[in-house]
């Protein structure tokens, strides 16, 4: 057991290593390994190649790497609040919740002429995000069946996608690429503004979920198990829904709606693992989550450059098929 | 209970810290309605206290209550002293430690991490586990003797073993109360006696309170100190000692409120009152092929499980006797199934022992099955006795009747004494159902009633066969357990040489010797009930004959003659979307006529059938199946609860339901068939008509059916009708005719322009004669016939006689 976490956790942390070193140096303007060191060391900005690499490539390869970890670990837990595997910040409409009203933030902004800072995008995200979140916890309060809540969280998804669209068709034309290319998901326009929010959201976000561990691991085992060990139940799931809200929201907020991450890592992290230890499975998943949003930023960024593709694009290819594997999986089990 | 009882006195002078757990005036239910009232527990530290009643009566909810998942309507329960409502989560955790029968994903998590999760009031907040931790847990694994399984995947283990670990979970907890609900309900008996061991002996050691509840009365006297007996209607009938609970008739008038099932009811016949009447009664009546000295010989086929193979095992037996020239009659004192057999007279019967019969070439008696119950869901159960309906008994009245009953049996077997050299009787479920057993009529009680030796089945293709058999020896009283003579492996697939070891030390360890390893047989023989695997199939071939599989389904054997044939699919269906693909549609016959058209409208079959019969494919209703075809199903007289209901209104007919019960068999000529199967007009019919009501053209009274249209008589003196490819009848075993199927399968292969290959079918009666004898030489084979001889008393002498049969 031992080992095979220790074996999962170097390989991650390697390759995320690997998958950084090669985002720095790959893209429209070409940098040697070598060159990457010297570039950082004289913080030379100065030059094409430093200014690409310092102002665009590193706060890009970090958002990506942090707002893909967010992203797993919030489909993690939204996958122990709902207990069901394919649950998710994308499936559930969250994503999608939190893009709509900052959809509406953004056309207001043009509109009445506010600028909009990195802080008030996450609040606006985190408010759509508690929204649909809410949505699809009165409709699991009224269903018990799990394919069913899936269904009004993809519901929930398209009708606020609907309503962006109809902002979007409205919205002054400069807005309208802006918007678009948000609303497709994207890790282009990070900045190191943006880095530092980043940063001190996700610290958050892992510790609280590393404390929550605990109580995931008793929750697994139904509700009235958990109760009866001395678990409060109700301030654990607040807890745990207001922590993958966040998670979500921020993720949203910077880098638009990006698909199939939130399921996928996580469970390939837990076929991983093969564990129930909560800590294990939060850092694998967090770990997980930046491995794929790096590795899927680079061939959004590369396979077609200088034409980027939206990252939800890329997760789509990887992440859905590994969803499809787990349902036919489940359903022989 | 009420405060009053005299236990609940004695405990009140020295109680209150004494007491572990403890409720008051407590009363339980849902959404603030109670269901139980005034419910005042005392468990003591060191002590169990049961729960027992029959399912429904509200167990689960006092339980749940207690464990603080339900809210109390009214009442409070304390825990040391502490009232439960104002204690919060993690207080509640140090006193009490649940076991709820709810499962979960427990995904990968290995029984160390469950059993941790009793742990989680004693760890920091990161849930680290510290040493004692680590031992507290060891130990709990330890106690309950599943140290060994501490690295396994908790999903992985048996429920035997799931139920181990989530006890030790419990352990771990390291509280002074304990609750569980049904800890027993998943598991078989060895792991029931196990569990039961493992709880006595932590209240002993740890001195524990304990309170759960139980579904089997016979576990609850060898294990609580107390048992809070719960009726039916929610009331707390009774808080005594297990001694005096178990004391006379009580328990049974306990269980007698509610029809639960009929497997109960088995154990509650009595057979002591009336054992003295075998021994006056028919005795030498007999008059007997053997040696004129000795009288009838019985043996007596009993299963581990229900399933196990005996009705095929005991068919088989009749028909090598048979063939060795004896004569033989099957016996099985009380079937439950929910089809029935029109004997001769006009007398139902269990279609088991028909079959049984039949392989034993005698005709059918209801004295081979004198009681049949045919458990109807909705209304209770239909209790036919000696062939004859005594109408839809309720348990409560059933238990009351039944008493008479066993001289109808004693009557039943000396009438087959005055007839037959031997007799094989057949037992139902399982003899060592050690809850019910006590008073058994149909299993070990049978047995001693006449002295018959027991063969014992059991079934190796579910798994876990020694353990099926040794334990059920083991569960048997000695005298009972000298009654088995044998034991039978069965339905066994694959190469015997690995099974030779097991067999030996089975011989070993049982001290019975094994009679046979019979082989998994495919036979195209009659279900007892709907048991079976049939209704799981599907699969489509060029021809698909799709059967509407109603709720209610009754005497689905009507259609089995068309599983014969190659390019034919007989199908059961259950989804409306299954008869796009049909060719043939049936409505088969239904226990309940009314209930199961709601379905078809609910389930959207009507609307399925309509689009279906729109593309002019033949569809055609059996018995109810021909009721519903009608536009007006009326019930006057309660027969079916009442009302009525529009039926399909493919036919313009209307159907009375009444209380008299048409039970006769039939024959005649098809009169006059429209449409796809023109060609069965003049085809003789054979077949049978059970039903409770008439069918009539036209409405009923004030029921009058707007368009009648015209419709012609399809089968005899009005039993059917028919328009266009729209067939109704009621006459059950229409298809059994070979000219009748044959037609229809041209007819069918016609409008699909494919060739007809079923030129060779095989008429029923013929294609089960060859399945009989196939099974009789397959048990000759496979089994120490000489064996079996030795325990009818009467040698191998007939083996001679065998040797001659097998030049025919």
């Amino acid at each position: 057991m031992k080992l095979r976490r220790t074996l999962v956790f170097s390989v991650l942390i390697i390759l995320i290593f690997i998958l950084v070193l090669i985002n720095f140096s790959v893209g429209s303007v070409d940098i040697k390994g070598s060159d990457i060191l010297k570039l950082l060391l004289n913080r030379d900005t100065t030059s094409v190649r430093g200014a690409v690499l310092i102002n665009i490539r590193i706060p890009r390869v970090i958002e990506a790497m942090l707002l893909g970890g967010c992203l797993a670990l919030s489909g993690y837990l939204l996958q122990a609040f709902f207990a069901n595997p394919i649950a998710g910040p994308f499936v559930l409409g969250i994503s999608s919740g939190a893009k709509l009203v900052v959809a509406c933030l953004m056309v207001m902004g043009s509109e009445f002429g506010f600028g909009i800072s990195s802080g008030m995008m996450v609040s606006a995200s985190f408010v759509g995000a508690l929204l649909a979140t809410g949505f699809v916890i009165a409709a699991a309060g009224k269903v018990k069946n799990m394919s069913v809540l899936i269904v009004c969280g993809i519901m929930i998804g398209y009708i606020a996608s609907a309503v962006t669209e109809v902002l979007v068709t409205f919205a002054d034309d400069y807005n309208i690429v802006n918007l678009h290319n948000w609303s497709l998901g994207t890790f282009s326009s990070s900045s190191w503004q943006e880095i530092k929010i980043v940063v001190i959201i996700t610290i958050l976000g892992v510790f609280t979920s590393l404390f929550l561990s605990k109580q995931i691991e008793a929750y697994l085992f139904g509700e009235n198990y958990a109760k009866s060990v001395g678990m409060n139940v109700r301030v654990f799931r607040i807890c745990l829904i207001l922590v993958s809200s966040f998670l979500s929201a921020t993720v949203t907020a910077f880098a638009g709606p990006v698909s199939f991450v939130g399921i996928a890592v996580p469970h390939v992290i837990r076929r991983l693992l093969k564990t129930s230890k909560q800590r294990s499975i939060i850092m694998g998943a967090f770990l997980g989550g930046a491995v794929v949003c790096l590795f899927c930023d680079l061939l959004a960024r590369a396979l077609f450059a200088p034409m980027e593709l939206s990252i939800s694009t890329v997760t789509a290819v990887f992440g859905a098929p590994v969803v499809i594997g787990m349902m036919l999986n489940k359903k022989r089990a | 209970m009420k405060k009053s009882n005299t236990d609940e006195n004695k405990h009140n002078k020295n109680m209150d810290e004494n007491m572990a757990l403890k409720t008051g005036d407590l009363s339980v239910g849902y959404d603030g309605k109670a269901l139980i009232r005034d419910i005042a527990l005392n468990v003591k530290p060191g002590k169990i206290v049961a729960l027992i009643g029959p399912n429904g009566a509200g167990k689960s909810t006092v339980l749940k209550t207690v464990a603080g998942h339900l809210k109390p309507v009214y009442g409070e329960v304390y825990l040391s002293g502490k009232s439960l409502s104002k204690m919060n989560s993690s207080e509640i955790s140090s006193e009490m430690a649940v076991m709820m029968t709810e499962r979960f994903n427990a995904e990968y998590a290995t029984c160390f991490d469950v059993v941790s999760i009793g742990r989680y009031r004693f760890t920091s907040v990161l849930g680290r586990l510290d040493e004692k931790d680590v031992e507290a847990i060891d130990s709990a694994l330890k106690f309950v003797g599943a140290y060994e399984l501490k690295r396994k995947t908790f999903d992985r283990l048996s429920d035997g073993q799931k139920q181990r670990v989530l006890l030790a979970r419990a352990i771990a907890q390291e509280t002074g109360s304990l609750v569980l609900d049904e800890p027993t309900g998943f598991l078989d008996i060895s792991h029931k006696l196990e569990f039961m061991d493992n709880l006595k002996r932590l209240v002993r050691e740890k001195n524990i309170a304990v309170l759960l509840s139980i579904h089997e009365p016979e576990l609850v006297k060898k294990l609580a100190d107390l048992v809070v007996c719960i009726k039916k209607d929610g009331e707390i009938d009774r808080i005594d000692t297990p001694e005096n609970v178990f004391k006379g008739d009580y328990i049974k008038t306990l269980f007698d409120v509610r029809s639960e099932s009929f497997d109960e009811v088995y154990g509650f016949l009595n057979r002591g009152e009336n054992k003295s009447e075998t021994d006056t009664e028919g005795k030498d009546i007999c008059k007997s092929n053997l040696d004129p000295a000795s009288k009838t010989k019985f043996l007596m086929v009993q299963g581990t499980m229900s399933g196990a193979g005996k009705s095929l095992l005991v068919a088989g037996l009749c028909r090598v006797l048979k063939q060795d020239g004896y004569k033989v009659s099957p016996f099985k004192s009380q079937n439950m199934a929910l089809n029935s057999y029109v004997t001769e007279d006009g007398l139902e019967m269990g279609r088991a022992q028909v079959m049984q019969a039949e392989a034993a070439g005698i005709k059918p008696s209801v004295y081979m099955n004198p009681i049949l119950l045919k458990p109807n869901s909705d209304v209770g159960s239909q209790v036919i006795v000696n062939g004859k309906v005594l109408g839809n008994m309720k348990a409560r009245e059933y238990f009351k009747y039944k008493k008479s009953l066993v001289p109808e049996i004693l009557h039943a077997v000396d009438k087959l004494k005055e007839e037959f050299d031997i007799v094989i009787i057949e037992g139902a479920g399982s003899p060592a159902e050690i809850n019910l057993k006590e008073n058994d009529i149909v299993n070990m009680g049978m047995a001693a009633l006449v002295d018959a030796p027991v063969l014992l089945v059991g079934d190796i293709d579910r798994g876990g066969v020694f353990a099926q058999l040794l334990g059920t020896l083991e569960l048997l009283e000695e005298d009972e357990k000298a009654r088995v003579k044998g034991l039978v492996v069965n339905k066994f697939r694959g190469d015997k040489s690995i099974l030779d070891p097991g067999i030996e030390m089975l011989e070993n360890m049982g001290k019975v010797p094994v009679a046979g390893v019979v082989p998994y047989m495919r036979l195209s023989l009659e279900d007892e009930d709907s048991l079976t695997e049939r209704f799981e199939k599907k699969k489509k071939a060029e021809i698909n004959i799709n059967v509407i599989r109603l709720p209610h389904i009754s005497n689905f054997t009507d259609f089995d003659v068309f599983e014969q044939v190659e390019n034919v699919a007989l199908n059961y269906i259950t989804k409306p979307e299954d008869l796009e693909w049909a060719d043939l549609c049936i409505i088969p016959g239904t226990k309940n006529t009314i209930g199961d058209m709601k379905w078809l409208k609910e389930s959207g079959f009507e609307a399925a059938i309509m689009k279906y019969v729109s593309s002019d494919k033949p569809l055609i209703g059996i018995c109810g199946g021909y009721q519903i075809l009608g536009s007006k199903i009326l019930d006057p007289e309660n027969v079916e609860g009442g009302g009525s209901i529009d039926g399909l209104s493919l036919l313009p007919l209307s159907t009375r339901l009444g209380n008299k019960k048409h039970r006769e068999l039939v024959s005649g000529k098809i009169k006059g068939a429209g449409g796809i199967f023109s060609g069965l007009s003049g085809k003789e019919y054979s077949g049978y008509e059970i039903h409770m009501g008439d069918t009539d053209i036209g409405g009923l009274g004030d029921n009058e059916i707007s368009d009648p249209g015209e419709v012609t008589e399809f089968t005899d003196r009005l039993s059917g009708y028919c328009r266009g490819n729209i067939y109704g009848t009621y006459v059950h075993g229409f298809f059994d005719e070979k000219d009748i199927v044959t037609e229809i399968l041209k007819a069918l292969s016609k409008e699909k322009g494919i060739d007809f290959t079923g030129e060779r079918i095989v008429a029923h009666k013929d294609l089960k004669e060859r399945e009989y004898d196939r099974l009789a030489d397959t048990l000759r084979e496979y089994m120490d016939m000489e064996l079996v001889y030795d325990l009818l008393g009467i040698g191998n002498r007939k083996l001679e006689i065998r040797k001659d049969d097998k030049n025919r």
